[in-house]
């Protein structure tokens, strides 16, 4: 099991015992509710992991290996430069401005958020 | 696209403006938040230097009261979301990925867009000062019904929701990112365990973000639907409940004053052992203790709201009590660290020090406030005020100029001047306690937060000439480091790989270190490779 | 200086939040100036004389002081939290009989006392305003209370929210739309002391004053007969 394994779950425990004894100490639903799907929310991301780890096998959890170990590893394919960002950010400036100007601004947002999420994939492969 | 191997051949870097608008770099992106926020911190400091001026005298009319509202809403605002935080983020991602050994972060495209709707959504909330009726005025935390249509009817509250909103949106996608790239992307050898402290505590950051901001996300949207949309939810004259606001907001809030200030407890941990020239001593209880404070930190919220009769004061009391208890423990691991070593007060230590002189009675008051009975008296009053700039301005700034001067060798290849830093260093502790520690007696004699003005009664009006003399101590301080970034980019000493005899990974790197960072990483053995490699003769393996 | 170890206390029950006070600021002086000390004493004891000097010993570790400074925290909190716990229990708590009851009603800006079975007074903090400062002088709203006798106060708002304070009864409660804050106040000293509202509530929340004026009981019933001008 690895450590970042570990901290979820130990985070999802204490978020479920803190979430019963508000619950019991404060009766007050709001602050539960809000621990309790805080605990939720943990538990999925520990559950993706349980899963996910079977295939895992990270170099850096290896003590004594050393750098030449890893050495003509493909760790990822990265873009060394990349217009999408900013546009990403330029849309969804365009939603939420829309949001308070107007619907029509809001729509065009949201089909400039599709179109670049579209690239962003089609970028990846 | 490019397929890299985990070591890449020097690449030449463009240095135009497209290759700065279209970067993925995490080196960059990481310049390119703290150049952003430092721009924001100096707004925010001049819009904290009008309030002070205003204040220097009781019934001052240099501003008109609604102008006064939004100003010190837009000086919260600009200091917590957009500069105290971001810088941390923007450190962060400069340094993560060189103190664990990897070429990039885990989602470089994903982490450019978090920077720019950053930008962009802090050029949201500041243009609502362009509107009809100015900018956002009800304060940082926007309590309903006070930020309802009914009160506060100018668009400039919209806006500030809708900046607000991509800022927290764009915090969440990047420590999603800062979490899985130091899962997943560590070089051989760097187990979790050997990992620099700064980047553990930016493990912790990262589960505080993606806990707090989605219940702060729900809470805006609420809001404006109840602006915008005909929504009620906070009004009780329809069932709704100005509590439930109250509830979110700190859920929020308080877990966000920790994403301020763990990371800069991570800074300190860097820094003192590379001028104490000792190992940071108690590892194990430092990353135990930071992981005790984000826990019990999502349990405190409603210390906020003792006064409010409307939450169960004992319960919150009881935790944010203990919840001194570990911050406490990464003090003496400090102080440890320090103790028998030989200590060397370059421009990073003095700064370091100052955050322990300063942070230190941040932490003792609000250990006070813990205390409901004493809120009684302490909240919404200068005592708060006192309080949290102790924490903020005295903790997380100064640990800011810290970083700074520490890493701007590794970033940009030259060192900052010692003199001028070392006088920056003293006229800002100088000016800041000479500010702020008076606010500690405003605030028992009775001094209400968020006031344009005061009664010319008791000491207030001596009291907050004082104040007022220190923000402008301060400046100096400010401006001299402004010179000082001036002067090194003039004729500054070149920096080489390791000017500092530091410890981590980052320091094994050429200044700046090339596109994807390592051309050879040394043998990871410890928490200090690079110390290690440099003194075979005490190296030993951790776990 | 004397404001921070020794507050002014009007009321019976700031008796025992000014305890809770003294016992807060004592402790947190004391692990102040411990802790800045020996922060001071490391700094100038160990600082580096000489660049060349031998590498001090690195240890990393010491279990036993690591565990004590744990424990010994998580002793000194535990017992200022009790003693928190039933300072606050006595502050909150309401008796069965008040002598007056006073619905108390906060608005943007300024009070209305209500009182239960006597006049209703109060009105805006502020005369017409220019600029922030008040053209009209007339005397802000006036909270009249029996010295000695225990007073109900039932705090409401009329719009946003809003604070009930007084810093010389070293207490605040916030006055919040659709709920009613109910609290007692016994004042054991006579006098004239300053409100203040604590929760912004925007354009004039740095004027909205009041003030609590304590009389004797006699004087108490002698005014509430008198008729409210109008």
């Amino acid at each position: 099991m690895t450590i970042g394994l570990r901290l979820f779950l130990s985070s999802m425990t204490f978020a479920i015992a803190i979430a019963i004894a508000y619950w019991f100490i404060a009766h007050e639903i709001a602050g539960t509710f809000l621990l309790g799907f805080m605990a939720f929310a943990l538990s999925v991301i520990a559950g993706y992991m349980i899963v996910a780890e079977r295939e895992a096998d990270v170099w850096g959890d290896q003590g004594s290996a050393n750098q030449s170990d890893a050495a003509g590893q493909i760790v990822g394919t990265y873009s060394i430069r990349s217009p999408l960002p900013i546009w990403a950010a330029l849309a969804i400036s365009l939603i939420l401005l829309g949001l308070i100007v107007s619907p029509t601004m809001a729509v065009l947002g949201l089909l400039a958020v599709l179109a670049v999420s579209a690239l962003f994939i089609v970028q990846s492969r | 696209m490019t397929a890299v191997a985990r070591t890449a051949p020097v690449a030449a870097t463009r240095n135009d403006l497209l290759s700065w608008i279209t970067t993925t770099d995490h080196k960059r992106i990481g310049i390119l938040y703290i150049c952003t926020s430092l721009c924001y911190f100096a707004i925010a400091g001049a819009l904290a230097l009008a309030i002070r001026t205003q204040l220097a005298v009781p019934g001052n009319h240099l501003l008109t009261p609604h102008v006064y509202n939004e100003l010190f809403t837009l000086h919260g605002t600009a200091m917590i979301f957009l500069f105290v935080a971001p810088f941390a983020l923007g450190l962060a991602n400069f340094l993560i990925p060189l103190q664990i050994g990897a070429p990039d972060m885990a989602f470089p495209r994903l982490n450019a867009t978090s920077y720019w709707m950053f930008l962009f959504g802090g050029i949201i909330v500041f243009s609502g000062v362009a509107t009809n009726e100015g900018a956002a005025a009800a304060g940082w935390t926007a309590y309903a019904p006070l930020s309802e249509i009914a009160v506060s009817t100018g668009l400039g509250q919209d806006l500030w929701i809708v900046g607000v909103l991509m800022v927290s949106v764009a915090s969440i996608l990047t420590s999603i990112n800062f979490v899985t790239t130091v899962f997943i992307y560590r070089a051989p050898g760097m187990t979790m365990w050997r990992i620099p402290i700064f980047t553990w505590e930016m493990v912790a950051t990262s589960l505080l973000i993606f806990m707090a901001f989605p219940p702060l996300a729900s809470d805006l949207l609420l809001l404006f639907v109840d602006r915008r949309l005909g929504g009620h939810a906070f009004d009780p004259a329809f069932g709704g409940n100005p509590i439930l606001y109250q509830h979110l907001f700190w859920f929020f809030g308080h877990p966000e004053v920790y994403v301020m200030i763990l990371p800069y407890f991570g800074v300190i941990s860097e820094i003192i052992p590379v001028f104490a020239r000792k190992p940071i001593f108690g590892y194990t209880g430092l990353v135990l203790a930071a992981f005790a404070i984000a826990g019990l930190s999502m349990g405190v919220w409603a210390h906020h709201m003792f006064t409010t009769g409307a939450v169960n004061n004992p319960f919150f009391s009881a935790v944010s009590f203990l919840i001194a208890v570990p911050t406490g423990v990464k003090f003496f691991n400090w102080i440890a660290t320090m103790w028998r070593g030989s200590i060397s007060f370059k421009t990073p230590m003095l700064f370091s020090m100052g955050f322990l002189m300063n942070f230190l009675l941040g932490g003792v008051t609000g250990v006070m406030l813990a205390s409901p009975p004493v809120d009684y008296q302490a909240h919404d009053s200068y005592f708060v005020v006192a309080h949290m700039h102790y924490v903020l301005g005295g903790g997380s700034l100064f640990a800011i100029f810290a970083g700074l001067y520490f890493w701007w060798p590794k970033m940009f290849g030259v060192m900052l001047d010692e003199r001028l830093g070392t006088w920056s260093f003293w006229f800002l502790f100088i000016g800041f306690n000479v500010a702020f520690f008076p606010m500690h007696i405003l605030g028992v004699e009775g001094m209400p937060r968020r006031v344009f003005t005061y009664p010319d009664t008791g000491s207030l009006p001596e009291l907050n000439f004082i104040a007022t003399c220190g923000a402008y101590i301060m400046l100096i301080g400010a401006i001299l480091f402004g010179i000082n970034v001036l002067v090194s980019a003039l004729r500054g000493k070149p920096a080489g790989d390791d000017p500092w005899g530091a410890n981590s990974l980052e320091w094994a790197t050429t200044s700046p270190p090339p596109e994807y960072n390592f051309t050879s990483l040394p043998p990871i053995r410890s928490e200090r490779p690079v110390w290690d490699m440099h003194h075979p003769e005490g190296a030993r393996a951790s776990r | 200086m004397h404001a921070l170890t020794w507050p002014m206390s009007a009321t019976s029950q700031s008796t025992l939040l000014g305890g809770d006070w003294r016992l807060l600021t004592t402790v947190g002086l004391i692990v102040a100036a411990l802790v800045w000390g020996l922060i001071l004493f490391a700094a100038f004891r160990w600082r580096r004389r000489d660049d060349r000097e031998a590498l001090p010993p690195q240890f990393r570790n010491n279990y036993p002081l690591e565990i004590a400074w744990t424990i010994v925290p998580l002793i000194i909190v535990g017992i200022l939290f009790v003693y928190t716990y039933r300072a606050e229990a006595g502050v909150d708590a309401v008796i069965a009989h008040p002598d007056v009851t006073v619905a108390v009603h906060a608005y943007r800006w300024g009070w209305n006392f209500a009182y239960v079975g006597g006049p209703i007074v109060g009105g805006p903090s502020v005369g017409p305003v220019d600029g922030g400062a008040p053209i009209d002088a007339a005397p802000p709203p006036q909270l009249v209370l029996p010295v000695g006798e225990t007073t109900r106060i039932e705090l409401t708002s009329d719009d946003v929210t809003h604070g009930f304070w007084v810093p010389d009864f070293l207490f605040k409660r916030d006055a919040i739309p659709g709920m009613i804050n109910t609290f007692d106040l016994r004042p054991d000293k006579l006098g004239t002391f300053l409100g203040r509202c604590s929760q912004f509530c925007g354009y004039d929340h740095a004027l909205m004053t009041f003030t609590v004026r304590v009389v004797t009981p006699k004087a108490f019933a002698a005014w509430r007969n008198l008729p409210v001008p109008s």
